[in-house]
């Protein structure tokens, strides 16, 4: 089975003080991927300068704008297409011993050694709350699946309580937060546990009242040996699967911030997102 | 036999404990010293003084000056600069010359495979912590390939000779090494001064520096281009060495440009021009690679170019240094250098490695605590001498604030046996008189496809205060012109 998915992002930056020249570049292309294909892109903006489409510095497709013209707002809009694929059934093995093996072996730590260290965002806290402990009797993906339920339900799900200078220490004291935050406490977990894990960002088809929608949407994609990445959502407590389309990944979300931009202006700014994501069965 | 007792020397000092480079152990001139001395002999410390503020004028007078970083305030300063310059004989020289190269070339292999492949460390030579643990590793420089697979093109090694007599290297620098245009200067200075001293010797020509360093650099330009566009891109004019930025552009006959006066554009660097945009096929950039792309680094800089990282990363614009290698020159890298060159090259160093010692080791970090006043320790990541501690020189309450410091982040210390660093007549203002002081040589090696360049001269460093033994001009080094000679 296969879903044909219609993205609308939209963007309005506005700002306090004229601003006299200003770069943007966005992080929200899907790529295109063995189980999703970008087939179609229209970008838009108010200023009427081009879109260029280039890359980042991890090699994913960006959109940047230069304007040297004057403006106070900035209005963003672009709408993909994406076919995705039905992910399938993964074949999991029942015995952990050659896993537990190869992730301990040196060529995997240092191969993966970007996904298994530890960022600002994904430091766990020296806390007495106790934190998810693996069980090593069962094999990994059983471990990240518990994993992923037990972020789920140790955070509750509320927005405008934390913002990108949240640290996990917070998380875990407080117990709330957004996708963003789940997602930096399943791969702090993991990692510690020698798990390579890495943030994902993308968009989220919210079919039947996940979270996620309307904004962009985080989950983690951790390695299993012989298997390869596994997308785990702890915010919704679910596998990737067909609703989830990914744009990137990255060590936490310093490498996937969809939005960065060198303004050469004084004063406020205010940004907005709006994030539409439409299917049609085929 | 020379006569010893020249005028000009006839006050000089010597510290047998210290390996003089013109007098050998019996007091004798040393062979390649000779012609100069009794020349120099010929003047009278009045006429010396007199040459030596005539020197201190002209570098004024060109604008030759640095900045010195201060916790109160920043100074513009003339870089000291003696009148009785260093000869290297031809022997030594090609020990130095081979020396250099073979430890450039080793670190540009060494930088491929740790954005690649990561053999060395699988195979058990260089631990994997000081990598993954290294704030100049770059996650973004994986899997790049950069023109030609360069990347060092400018190396500035640093040696010093032990009272052994023999050379060491002190440290490799492959950021954005420094201080070539003072090898010119002074050359230029000393010519001015005491022009008749170079028709008695055959003494190699540094101002091909320039020319060269263009060459090579043009044999790395970005696939698909034909006749390259090179710029030097500065941090702007209160740079400490800006001096020496607008005055490497101006001998190649290339721009120079601070970020502003370049732009990215469906990832190709142009540069604004009075007729319009020009595109740029090479940057030799003195920006520090946190500071070269807003979008993708330090997003506060205002030094860099919106978009440069993306045009590097599609290949359409060669950077030297390439960003991230930072990663090689770090002092802990530094101490498996002897490792790095068998690994790479199967060849035995030419040129020796201080013993080093590692905080980050347990058994080496007790070592250093209980001798750490035989000892100099040395903060990793610290460029231009900044926070070095030389064990025989603190006080006790230094001693253990320097201990707690170093067991609180051992990672960020390694600890050398203090080498002695050979002396130099110097004259010295205050006493008007000549004076041994430490002196060690920075070498500059450019690489380029399939063709390397050392510039034969180097930069002789002089720490000027009696005893100490930190040469960089940012702690008040002075420094010599210093003469490769081609025969003796």
């Amino acid at each position: 089975m296969s879903i044909e998915y219609t993205i609308n992002y939209s963007t309005t930056n506005t700002y306090e003080n004229i601003v006299k020249s200003a770069f943007w570049q966005f992080l929200i292309l899907p790529e295109s991927n063995k189980n999703q294909e970008l087939v179609n892109v229209k970008l838009n903006n108010s200023l009427n300068v081009a879109n260029e489409i280039s890359i980042n510095g991890y090699g994913f497709k960006t959109v940047r704008i230069h304007t040297k013209k004057e403006f106070t707002k900035l209005l963003f809009e672009a709408t993909f297409h994406v076919i995705k694929n039905d992910i399938n059934p993964y074949q999991f093995t029942e015995d952990n011993t050659e896993e537990i093996k190869l992730i301990n072996n040196i060529n995997y730590l240092i191969d993966f050694e970007s996904f298994l260290k530890c960022t600002t965002y994904t430091k766990l806290p020296k806390t007495d709350h106790k934190l998810f402990v693996f069980d090593w009797s069962k094999t990994i993906f059983q471990n990240l699946q518990n994993l992923n339920n037990w972020v789920y339900n140790f955070i509750y799900f509320k927005v405008n309580k934390t913002n990108i200078y949240t640290t996990l220490e917070e998380i875990i004291i407080n117990k709330h937060g957004v996708c963003q935050d789940f997602t930096h406490l399943f791969c702090a977990i993991a990692r510690k546990n020698k798990i390579a894990t890495r943030y994902t960002s993308g968009y989220l088809h919210q079919g039947n009242g996940y979270f996620g929608d309307s904004q962009m949407h985080a989950w983690a994609e951790a390695y299993i040996p012989k298997i390869g990445w596994v997308g785990f959502d702890p915010t919704n407590d679910l596998l990737a699967d067909i609703n989830h389309i990914k744009v990137c990944h990255g060590k936490d979300y310093q490498d996937c911030a969809p939005l960065k931009g060198v303004i050469y202006a004084t004063g406020k700014n205010k940004t907005s997102h709006t994030v539409q994501v439409l299917s049609q069965q085929q | 036999m020379t006569n010893i007792e020249n005028k000009i020397f006839s006050s000089y000092q010597k510290d047998a404990t210290l390996y003089d480079e013109i007098f050998d152990s019996e007091g004798q001139i040393k062979e390649v010293y000779q012609k100069l001395f009794s020349l120099y002999g010929e003047h009278s410390i009045k006429d010396y003084v007199n040459l030596n503020s005539k020197a201190k004028a002209s570098f004024f007078n060109q604008g030759i000056t640095f900045q010195v970083y201060g916790d109160k305030e920043t100074k513009e300063k003339i870089f000291p600069f003696d009148l009785f310059p260093r000869i290297i004989d031809p022997t030594e020289w090609d020990i130095i010359e081979k020396g250099s190269i073979q430890r450039s070339k080793a670190l540009n292999l060494f930088l491929w495979d740790v954005y690649h492949d990561k053999n060395i460390i699988k195979d058990g030579i260089v631990p994997m912590e000081l990598i993954s643990s290294s704030d100049n590793y770059l996650d973004q420089m994986q899997g790049l390939e950069p023109p030609e697979g360069i990347y060092n093109h400018i190396s500035g090694i640093d040696i010093i000779k032990h009272n052994d007599g023999k050379y060491y290297v002190l440290e490799d620098n492959i950021r954005c090494p420094s201080g070539v245009s003072y090898v010119i200067c002074n050359r230029t200075a000393l010519k001015r001064a005491l022009f008749g001293v170079f028709n008695h010797y055959q003494t190699y020509s540094v101002t091909n520096y320039a020319e060269n360093l263009l060459d090579l650099l043009e044999t790395v330009k970005p696939h698909g281009v034909d006749v390259p566009n090179t710029v030097v891109l500065t941090p702007g004019m209160y740079n400490s060495a800006f001096y020496e930025h607008s005055y490497l552009a101006k001998t190649m006959g290339v721009e120079l440009v601070e970020g502003r006066d370049l732009f990215v554009e469906n990832d190709f660097v142009y540069m604004k021009t009075i007729k319009g945009p020009e595109k740029v096929d090479i940057i030799y950039r003195r920006v520090d690679d946190q500071f070269i792309d807003p979008l993708e680094f330090n997003p506060d800089s205002v030094l860099g170019v919106p978009g440069l990282f993306a045009a590097y990363k599609k290949g359409n614009i060669t950077l030297a240094n390439a960003p991230g290698t930072g990663v090689a020159d770090d002092k802990a890298i530094y101490t498996y250098m002897p490792e790095i060159i068998k690994y790479y090259l199967k060849e035995e160093p030419i040129l020796n490695n201080v013993h080093t010692y590692h905080c980050s080791r347990p058994d080496e970090l007790e070592y250093v605590l209980k001798h750490i006043h035989e000892l100099v320790i040395k903060p990793v990541d610290e460029a231009g001498g900044y926070g070095i501690l030389i064990g025989n020189k603190l006080s006790d309450k230094e001693i253990e604030l320097a201990k707690n410091q170093i067991k609180a982040t051992p990672r960020k210390y390694v600890a050398q046996p203090i080498m002695s660093l050979s002396v130099h007549p110097t004259y010295i203002d205050d006493s008007e008189e000549f004076e041994q002081r430490h002196v060690d040589l920075r070498v500059f090696t450019v690489l380029g496809k399939n063709k390397e360049f050392v510039l034969k001269g180097g930069l002789t460093r002089v720490a000027l205060q009696k005893g100490n033994l930190i040469v960089n001009s940012s702690q008040g080094g002075g420094s010599k012109d210093t003469w490769v000679l081609k025969s003796i």
